[in-house]
């Protein structure tokens, strides 16, 4: 019934002198890119180089929700296959993964909002996503906590229903693929830190560590929040990338009140119940650039008054617990997916802001397709690096750009 | 964590009343002949640095002046407060 | 009930006040000053909870709310900490997650299913077949959680908030923070003094050992309060727990608001100069077989239940101790009328000579180098297994009390959210301060002192580094302070047991989360090896009392399991908030916050139904029907009025003032005429249109201009940050909320407005797109243009806003012939579309260029050392053809408008709808929708598919722009 008792991704290794691929970064991307490439392509010849140890970054500190309602057709079709997939991996992992698909209800507070809505919700039916427009009644049918009054900063005029999504256990997603990987030979060197990548004519030749140097010819960074820093300090690449402190919270655990993700971006806020009963809620970020993954007085104090406007029954509640992570976030809302470009062997997996651990099932398929056949998959093409040059942001996020991060 | 930032004209104030406007990258280039790279380096590359870095701040709430200060990106704490718009202004009075 | 002790001076109950309560449906009675906790206690309850996974009974431990045994439903809240809450009366207080009761649970056969669920069981079953999942989550919400919410629950009491800056602030009301706050005080600085507790005195308050010279602990506490009472610059809050403190010196906390104030809850926000940390120690749980039976706790649990609240918390005990404390608390307990049948503790030697003879003198056996093993009865302790520390002898002995406590461990949160660092001191086997954050001084029992005089000591040292921080006092000072704490005893050797000598089965390091020590080993074994992991993998200390009871233990354990030596003991990490607060005292008073126009008011009493839009509320409507069809038809055929004061209005002037216009303004501004309106736009750096309005020129270098709502609140930044680097010389002023607009449009606007101005408004002397100022009575300065947003003759009246109402009503008045109506925002809105005006974002997204939405006429690329915004990637993009477009069409067969948001497809999406509408005025359904170049041209059809279609398709063909009055003769009527 029970796993053995043996360490669950393997005894520590020395670290080699050369590997195939190594992979920057021990998160949800990285592991479940090796988990691929030695399941599929019959790669296992890889190191991951982790700092900390697996799931520090923001594999541990996400509040894991799913979903695959995204605003344009380049990102609905990766985010809808990543969704399908958490089944699939709970059974190839043979970790429970506690999917959760109970549905996300994002809440819409204005008529333009609901025709922004709209447009989100034919895209994702078009690609086959369930995905509806309700209005304020029908949201709280199914969320009696509910506030759909007038007499709210921002009153409730519906809600974009998305069934299929829910919330999957982050750490669970983290160990189980560890677990798979180093059964098929992936190492994983916890406490070693890439320093530099070492490159000749254009191509990568090498990974210096803090536990010695590997050479190898291909190497992903895809170390969260820290990977623009590293690509930039280690290749000299700048990104459009700048780096936030993401905050989230729980508070203490209670009966069951919430059964669907409730998310508000009129209150920069959504909640929803764990499976011990707390109430997770996040998404407000100070926006300016930092690493110190601190929370903050006025984060705490702004969810606490957005959740007793828009779920008020929550003012009873108590918060427990703060953290926070890094949000690597890009003008257009999407990641930057691209390799074998700038330098040869050299792969980046990264501004993923607040999606990189719904994405990750998926991203980590094509990101190891990609590093086997050195041919970008089509659907990670949109996702390059050069968008930015061509003018051509993604159109995640409908709202205006600005010259500051955020905005 | 409690941002504070250190506005030229008004003082160190709570971080709140301020907007962050960017990374420091010097005068608008010339357009004539500017590539897309170079624009693009420009208008949307960041260096992203884990450390103390020279970046741009308004006084939203407060004066309305856009001024630079170097601050720990590790630490949210300000390393030093001379800033470009500072030394402007000192180097204006020092012409008069 | 229990009779109270009654004549100690440390009581903090007053017995001849009784407050009634109901508790599992029947009434009871408590004391004035009790907490709900020691009320029941009195009333002889004694399981208070009962656990989460195994469903044991749970009791009194720590009285301070560490853990979640003791969480209560009162009155309809969830989790109260009952041995935090006072007793009020009238409370309805109920048990938590229990099946029949927490005495009889009915689940308590879990217990005896701990096999079968060692550390992360839940990762490794429920999962197979894929099919029982769904079914077992249901079970599994169902029986996690503690409280319950009742959806429709409405919190009541009254939720205020307050921020405060102060030179000093201290944390903790004990003897180390009254001097720090003494210290400070007396050098003039104003101190705030923060302490969790109702009153003063920390440590020192419910003891009654010797202080000096025969004066009590608990007498000079109460001495030192009113020192600190008496100080005039010393802000006091009491029943104050801080809940965060943050670098910067920020610091948070939560005040409970006695009968006399005007709220129950406050948020407490301090920006402090320097901060003491002194919030003195809690006490380190003791592991051993069923260590939270009911009827076993901590020393200070014990203690205070007699000393502060009057009770004996049993009748027959045996203390497991590692620490004076726990002699003195024997002693006095003892004193007090507890039979103590024995004293094991751990500790072989260092005891206090003087205790050690008072325990002689009381004949209470003590056993040197011995600690409770097992705790045996099921719901309450009925007997305790000793065992000395080597495990060769063991004893058994009758009880219905276990005072059990390992040691002490400070209280330092408030350190390390603030970023300073601890470090594991052997002496002590605690962590203690290592690198204080800047200007946070530690005191008291933080730093592991034990000695009344050294805690003392150690606080007027504090405060006078805190005061030297605020730039008062002399080194000289503080190097005399710091010589006589020096000089006094400093921290006790701390017994570094972790476990008892048991393999811990049973053996609770967490006991929110039901976490054993076994289930650490479990986690060890699988490759767990950091306790940060472990704490995940076991879920230890994520219970609602967080590492209150596991915080300590926790990194020693797994320390001890590695063999690890004491440089790399980490304690794990502390979160805040570092008390569990509600919601609504986070929230505080909540306002809402939005702007309103002069014609708020006039406009609701006329039917408005107002939105909120960006900052603002505006009218959108002016009856039930959204689709405007009145609102609409009087614009075109007649007149009507909407309050246009949302728009954004700037005034620009300057010697450089053009410079600023041609870098943000993609037209040659330069060509402004003076009586004459420019409609331009800006860009941002990608090209894209982020703001269109309309500049007029006022004089030399001194315009007027107009920007969209939204925008309104970000214009001066803008200019100023595109400009930062150029030293020109302009000011920019925002007239937004100064002054108001009306649109007055309609073919009979002319005739209405004739009527009220005294000036020739002709078509001749006043044409389309001019610009006037002239006053109305002689009084009020209007700013006039002619412009044709909804496509029909209008004029918009820029208003001071405190003329707004009396113009409004001057035109309703003169517009009475005519019928003049209101309008709103979405008949404007339609109107608006008829004439493909465009509404940045509604016809822009964040990535649509000046070029895209058809603007490119505004562009004026031969200014080039202007450096215009966005003129650089305009260049780039201008032949891009795989852009998205913007284009008019009209839907085939007569059929109706698709809803705004609908697509465009073919197998792809190819674009979406912006706008579109079944046109009154048209007689037929038009809109605008961007799509990709290659749909672009006009006779294109366009495959239009809606949310919830299906197979069902509306089709559209690509027409000309505009859709009404094409030459725009009306307008310029
Ligand atoms: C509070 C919070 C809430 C979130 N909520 C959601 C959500 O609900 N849904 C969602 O989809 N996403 C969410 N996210 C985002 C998601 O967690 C991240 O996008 C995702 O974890 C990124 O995965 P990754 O594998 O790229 O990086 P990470 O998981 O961050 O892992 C990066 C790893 O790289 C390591 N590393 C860094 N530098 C080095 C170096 N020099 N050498 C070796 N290793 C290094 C780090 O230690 C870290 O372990 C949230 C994030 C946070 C912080
Ligand atoms: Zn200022």
């Amino acid at each position: 019934m029970f796993s053995k008792k043996k360490p669950m991704w393997g005894k520590k290794t020395p670290l080699k002198s050369s590997y195939d691929v190594v992979l920057i970064g021990g998160g949800l991307h990285s592991l479940a890119t090796a988990y691929y490439l030695a399941k599929e392509h019959g790669i296992t010849d890889i190191a991951i180089i982790e700092k900390n140890y697996i799931g520090f970054g923001g594999a541990g500190r996400n509040t894991a929700i799913v979903r695959a309602n995204q605003r344009t057709q380049y990102n609905v079709p990766l985010y809808k296959e990543a969704l399908d997939l958490w089944p699939v991996l709970t059974k190839d992992l043979d970790y429970n993964l506690m999917f959760n698909n109970c549905g996300n209800l994002n809440l819409m507070h204005s008529e333009a909002a609901m025709k922004a809505a709209r447009m989100t919700i034919a895209t994702a039916q078009f690609h086959g996503v369930e995905s509806h427009l309700i209005d304020a009644k029908e949201a709280k049918e199914l969320v009696p906590a509910l506030n759909i009054s007038d007499d709210i900063t921002f009153p409730i005029h519906g809600a974009m229903f998305h069934p299929p999504g829910g919330v999957v256990r982050h750490d669970a997603v983290v160990w189980g693929l560890a677990r798979a990987a180093a059964e098929m030979g992936v190492q994983i060197h916890q406490q070693t830190e890439a320093l530099d990548i070492g490159t000749r004519n254009g191509k990568v030749t090498s990974v210096t560590t803090s536990r010695g140097t590997i050479n190898t010819k291909q190497v992903l960074i895809s170390a969260g929040g820290y990977s623009a820093a590293l690509i930039y300090d280690m290749l000299g690449i700048k990104l459009p990338i700048s780096v936030l402190t993401i905050q989230a919270m729980v508070t203490q655990p209670l009966k069951p009140v919430l059964d669907h993700v409730v998310s508000s971006g009129a209150y920069h806020c959504y909640a929803n119940q764990t499976l011990k009963g707390e109430i997770a809620t996040g998404a407000h970020m100070d926006p300016w650039p930092n690493y110190t993954t601190l929370n903050t007085a006025h984060y705490i104090k702004h969810q606490a008054e957005a959740l007793s406007e828009f779920l008020p029954c929550l003012r009873g509640v108590r918060f427990m617990r703060i953290w926070g992570g890094l949000a690597d976030m890009t003008p257009d809302m999407a990641p930057i997916m691209d390799g074998d470009e700038q330098v040869e062997g050299f792969y980046m997996d990264c501004g993923w802001g607040y999606f990189g651990f719904k994405s990750c099932s998926a991203v980590g398929k094509y990101m190891a397709e990609f590093m086997a056949t050195k041919k970008c998959p089509d659907i990670l093409k949109p996702f390059a690096l050069k968008r930015y040059e061509e003018h051509k942001l993604m159109g995640e996020t409908a709202a205006l750009v600005n010259y500051s991060p955020d905005n | 964590m409690a941002l504070t930032i250190t506005c030229p004209i008004c003082g160190k104030r709570n971080g709140y009343e301020f907007r962050f406007g960017g990374e420091e990258k010097g005068p608008r280039p010339e357009e004539n002949g500017l590539t897309p790279e170079a624009w693009c380096d420009y208008v949307h590359l960041n260096k992203c640095v884990a450390g103390v870095q020279e970046e741009w701040w308004f006084h939203k709430d407060g004066c309305g002046l856009w001024f630079t200060i170097q601050r720990d990106t590790t630490t949210n704490l300000e390393a030093e407060t001379v800033s470009m718009s500072k030394l402007a202004t000192e180097n204006e009075e020092a012409e008069k | 009930m229990m009779n109270r002790l009654n004549h100690l001076p440390t009581l903090k109950i007053d017995t001849a006040q009784k407050i009634s309560y109901t508790y599992k449906g029947k009434s009871y009675y408590g004391v004035k000053g009790d907490t709900i906790a020691s009320a029941m206690f009195a009333n002889g309850v004694r399981i208070f909870g009962r656990s989460l996974k195994y469903h044991r009974p749970r009791g009194l431990y720590s009285l301070d709310g560490e853990c979640s045994n003791t969480c209560m439903q009162v009155d309809g809240i969830p989790n109260v900490r009952c041995e935090n809450t006072l007793l009020e009366s009238g409370m309805v207080i109920e048990e938590q997650n229990v099946k029949g009761s927490a005495e009889n649970d009915m689940m308590s056969f879990m217990d005896k299913l701990d096999w079968m669920m060692p550390a992360g069981f839940y990762y490794d079953v429920m999962h197979k077949p894929a099919k029982l999942w769904p079914v077992a989550m249901k079970q599994i919400r169902k029986a996690a959680g503690l409280g319950k919410i009742s959806p429709d629950f409405k919190m009541p009491g009254k939720y205020d908030e307050v921020f405060l800056n102060t030179d000093v602030c201290i944390i903790g009301g004990g003897p180390a923070g009254m001097m720090a706050a003494l210290s400070s005080a007396e050098k003039g600085l104003r101190v705030i003094l923060m302490e969790s507790r109702p009153w003063l005195g920390g440590f020192f308050e419910y003891r009654s050992a010797e202080y000096k010279d025969g004066q009590s602990l608990h007498d000079r506490a109460t001495e030192l309060a009113a020192l600190v009472r008496a100080q005039e610059n010393i802000r006091l809050f009491t029943h104050t727990a801080c809940v965060g403190t943050y670098n910067n010196n920020l610091v948070t906390g939560f005040q409970i608001g006695k009968k006399s104030d005007v709220f129950d809850q406050r948020y407490v926000e301090i920006r402090a100069k320097s901060v003491v940390a002194a919030a003195g120690c809690i006490e380190r749980p003791l592991l051993f077989d069923n260590n939270e039976r009911p009827g076993v706790m901590q020393i200070a649990c014990a203690l205070r239940m007699a000393k502060t609240y009057g009770q004996l918390p049993g009748n027959k005990a045996v203390f497991s101790i590692g620490h004076d404390l726990g002699l003195e608390a024997a002693i006095e307990l003892h004193d007090l009328g507890l039979t103590i049948e024995c004293v094991a503790d751990i500790r072989e030697d260092g005891q206090d000579a003087v205790l050690l003879k008072q325990i002689a003198q009381r004949k209470i056996p003590l056993l040197k180098g011995w600690v409770a093993a097992k705790a045996f009865g099921r719901k309450k302790v009925k007997k305790v297994r000793l065992s000395s520390i080597d495990k060769m002898m063991r004893k058994t002995l009758e009880c219905d009390l276990v005072v059990a406590s390992a040691g002490v461990t400070p209280v330092t949160g408030h350190i390390t959210v603030a970023l300073g660092t601890l470090k594991y001191d052997n002496h002590t086997g605690c962590f203690l301060p290592d690198q204080m954050p800047e200007n946070m001084f530690a005191a008291g029992r933080v730093l592991g002192l034990n000695d009344a005089m050294s805690i003392e000591a150690s606080g007027t040292l504090a405060g006078l580094k805190a005061s030297a921080a605020c730039g008062l006092g002399s080194l000289e000072e503080i190097e005399k302070a710091a010589k006589i704490v020096e000089m006094l005893p400093g921290p006790v050797r701390g017994t570094k047991l972790v476990t008892a000598p048991v393999k811990g089965r049973k053996s609770f390091i967490c006991f929110d989360e039901d976490a054993t020590i076994k289930n650490i080993k479990q986690a060890l074994a699988k490759g767990f090896d950091v306790p940060e992991l472990i704490k995940r993998f076991t879920a230890t200390g994520l219970g609602p009392g967080q590492g209150g009871i596991p915080g300590h233990n926790l990194p020693l354990y797994v320390a001890k399991c590695q063999t690890l030596p004491d440089v790399s003991i980490r304690p794990t990490n502390v979160r805040p908030p570092l008390v569990p607060t509600l919601i609504s005292t986070y929230a505080g008073t909540n306002h809402t916050m939005f702007k309103t126009t002069a014609m708020d008011e006039m406009q609701r009493k006329d039917g408005g139904i107002f939105r909120n839009i960006g900052v603002w509320q505006r009218a959108r409507y002016f009856s039930e029907d959204y689709a405007c069809k009145k609102e609409i038809e009087n614009v075109r055929n007649n007149v009507g009025m909407l309050d246009g004061s949302t728009l954004g209005k700037f005034r620009l002037h300057g010697p450089d003032a053009l410079k600023a216009l041609q870098r943000v303004y993609v037209s040659d501004m330069s060509k402004v005429k003076e009586g004459r309106i420019k409609y331009s736009a800006m860009c941002n750096d990608d090209g894209c249109v982020i703001d269109d309005g309309v500049v007029v020129k006022l004089g030399e270098n001194d315009y007027y201009f107009t920007t969209s709502t939204g925008r309104a609140g970000q214009t001066i930044e803008w200019i100023r940050y595109h400009t930062r680097y150029d030293r020109w010389d302009f000011s920019l002023v925002n007239l937004t909320d100064s002054m108001g607009v009306i649109n007055l449009s309609g073919p009979n606007a002319r005739k209405v407005l004739e009527k009220i101005v005294d000036i020739d408004i002709s078509n001749e002397a006043f044409g389309f797109s001019d610009y006037r100022e002239f006053k109305i009575a002689d009084t009020i300065p209007v700013r006039a243009m002619r412009l044709g947003f909804v496509g029909e003759l209008s004029y918009e009246l820029h208003v001071p806003a405190s003329y707004m109402q009396s113009v409004w009503l001057m035109l309703k008045e003169a517009g009475k012939p005519f019928n003049i109506q209101n309008f709103g925002v979405e008949a404007q809105n339609v109107l608006r579309m008829e004439k493909c005006h465009i509404i940045l974002g509604q016809e822009s997204e964040q990535r649509t260029n000046l070029l895209d939405v058809g603007l490119g006429f505004l562009w004026n690329r031969s200014k080039s050392e202007a450096k215009t915004v966005g003129a650089v990637a305009l260049a780039q993009a201008e032949h891009d053809q795989t852009r998205l477009k913007l284009v008019g069409f009209k839907t085939e067969n007569n059929s109706r408008a698709p809803r705004d948001g609908a697509l465009i497809v073919d197998q792809k999406v190819r674009g979406y709808v912006c706008t579109a509408r079944d046109s009154f005025a048209l007689n037929e359904a038009v809109g605008m929708a961007l799509v990709d170049a290659d749909l672009s041209k006009i006779g294109t059809r366009l495959e239009i598919y809606e949310d919830e279609c299906g197979d069902d398709r509306i089709y559209g063909t690509v027409v000309k722009m505009p859709f009404y009055d094409p030459e725009g003769k009306r307008m310029k009527m």
